[in-house]
């Protein structure tokens, strides 16, 4: 017999849980250097163009088709997707995908999560805090990272008992289910993440001029480089897919987890103003707190000539390298630094246990397994899958598993569901959907937006890095020549755990036929 | 920070918090879940 599926106890809960999933290191690191690389404040045109065109109708169609697969018992893309076509034989294996890319996020998401949690106890201890140079504090994280041995790591080794903690952290909120261990987790995680960001936002906004010899170098001028408009870089196309691509990333579309999250609503239970509330949420993250945190704090202390390399530096050097430095020059160091860590730490957290729930539930409603038993096997099994993570980032290897997991497959899953959605189950009845128990009216404009300017942003944005990446990826250009078995064993394992997906769903719907005909 | 600036902030900052807010009053003021 069938188990019960759980359901979220809350609207605010599961607002929460989708708000924090969304809510990623991305918010605070990605997206202040996407904007301040991509003409600064009029980076911001493209991306509210494609918040309003591409974001907020992915999360509805998510959010619906997530909800539409609940109904019958499935909480992962084979199962929603096997319904959406009217049970059609092969559908459901595309539906690989929207497991395949949240387990793959999770086996290096959990080891830099990992570092969040390190680098905020190294914060109030003051293990870093005599560095004061970016030489000195990369090498203090490649150290930790086991990239190099040097004076301040000896090896993996406190990387290692970072990473064994958190990772047990996400496994025992999993492990106490949808309400009473993620959505509990969210309820008190995200104020708690709010509150950390406006404390560091008053800190950098009353930063004023630190130097009295550099006027200039002031909070204002800060502001301004993130904020004054190039508006020239609006007839980049380049800027146009960096703002989409970022929109894509933020509000954790394509991944597959919003539709396992919104599977555990009950039919009539609202999804248009949930939907966009937890996007909203996310982009007070973004925008508000991510958007005037960094940037703005780095060019105080950097100054106008460091700060372009420095923006352009990469997501960890940002947050790890450079945002640690700015700390270490405020009064009280060890506090700030713990509340920026921490701040990473909570965000990771609640992303992290949002990218393990699709596989649990895939075994849950497919398999017919007991929560808690899902649990420990994916556990173990991920424990496992993170270690090439752990032992040869230095080769590439994340950067490879972050391409595939948490970039190509995530806008071909997106594309896929959205044409399932809006051009084959057909629109009138996916806006029927839609607005089943609806608290509010989706504006008319948004179902020829659904039905065309969505798809065919989708399209231009796979279209584009497959023109520009496929070959220079595909041939491993950029990859030197050292790494690259690595990169090409991570590829093996890729096509591996494909493999192995497709068979589970086959299994498991031999299982359930073989179930229905025993019942007859 | 320049006349533009501060107008792409002012903008983008008043449209995210409208947002926000609009989308957590109306889910206070509706019910919960079924």
């Amino acid at each position: 017999m069938a188990q019960k599926r759980e359901n979220w106890g809350s609207r605010l809960g599961i607002i929460m849980a989708v708000a924090g999933s969304a809510i990623g290191l991305g918010n605070f690191l990605r997206f202040p250097a996407k904007a301040a690389s991509n003409g600064g404040g009029a980076f911001m045109i493209p991306y509210l163009v494609a918040l309003f065109l591409l974001g907020i109708p992915l999360i509805w169609i998510e959010w619906t088709l997530g909800r539409f697969g609940g109904g019958f018992g499935h909480g992962t893309a084979p199962g929603i997707f096997h319904n959406l076509l009217q049970k059609n034989r092969f559908i459901k294996y595309f539906g690989v995908i929207g497991i395949f890319g949240p387990l793959v996020i999770f086996t290096y998401y959990a080891f830099i999560e990992s570092w969040t949690l390190a680098y905020s106890v190294f914060s109030l201890t003051g293990r870093y805090s005599g560095l004061a140079d970016q030489a000195g504090m990369q090498s203090f994280l490649r150290g930790f990272q086991g990239i190099e041995h040097n004076q301040y790591f000896n090896g993996l080794g406190p990387a290692y008992l970072f990473f064994v903690i958190t990772f047990a952290l996400n496994i025992w909120v999993i492990y106490n289910g949808i309400k009473g261990g993620i959505e509990r987790f969210c309820k008190w995680a995200m104020p708690l993440l709010f509150i950390c960001g406006v404390v560091l936002l008053l800190r950098v906004f009353t930063l004023g001029a630190p130097d009295p010899a550099k006027p200039d170098w002031n909070i204002y001028n800060g502001l301004g480089f993130m904020w004054n408009p190039d508006f020239s870089a609006l007839f980049s196309a380049k800027v146009w897919l960096e703002a989409a691509g970022q929109i894509f990333f933020t509000l954790s579309v394509g991944i597959g987890v919003i539709l396992t999250y919104a599977s555990y609503l009950s039919k009539g239970d609202d999804v248009v103003l949930s939907g966009l509330t937890a996007a909203s949420t996310n982009e007070i993250a973004e925008v508000i707190l991510g958007g005037s945190i960094i940037i703005p704090a780095a060019f105080v202390f950097f100054g106008p000539g460091d700060i372009q390399s420095i923006a352009r530096s990469g997501v960890f050097n940002l947050g790890f390298v450079t945002m640690p430095l700015v700390l270490n020059k405020l009064p009280w160091p060890a506090i700030f630094g713990f509340i920026w860590f921490f701040l990473l730490f909570l965000a990771g957290i609640t992303s992290a246990v949002s990218l393990a729930q699709p596989a649990v539930t895939f075994l849950e409603d497919e398999f017919n397994i007991s929560r808690k038993k899902a649990v420990v096997i994916f556990g173990v099994v991920t424990f496992i899958l993170c270690q090439p993570a752990i032992f040869f980032l230095k080769n590439g290897v994340v950067d490879e598993l972050d391409f595939w997991g948490g970039t190509f497959f995530l806008v071909l899953c997106a594309a896929i569901e959205t044409v399932l959605f809006v051009w084959v189950f057909g629109m009138d009845k996916a806006w029927d959907e839609i607005h089943k128990g609806a608290d509010l009216n989706i504006p008319r404009i948004y179902k020829f937006i659904i039905k065309y300017i969505t798809p065919l942003f989708l399209l231009a944005i796979l279209g584009a890095w497959l023109w520009q990446e496929w070959i220079p990826i595909i041939s491993m250009q950029k990859v030197n020549a050292v790494d690259r078995p690595f990169v090409l064993a991570v590829r093996i394992g890729i096509f591996l755990i494909i493999a192995v997906l497709a068979v589970l769903i086959k299994i498991a719907w031999k299982k359930k036929k073989r179930q229905a005909e025993s019942k007859v | 920070m320049n006349a533009g600036g501060w107008l792409l902030f002012g903008v983008t900052w008043g449209i995210i918090i409208i947002l926000a807010t609009f989308c957590f009053m109306k889910v206070f003021s509706k019910k919960e879940l079924k």
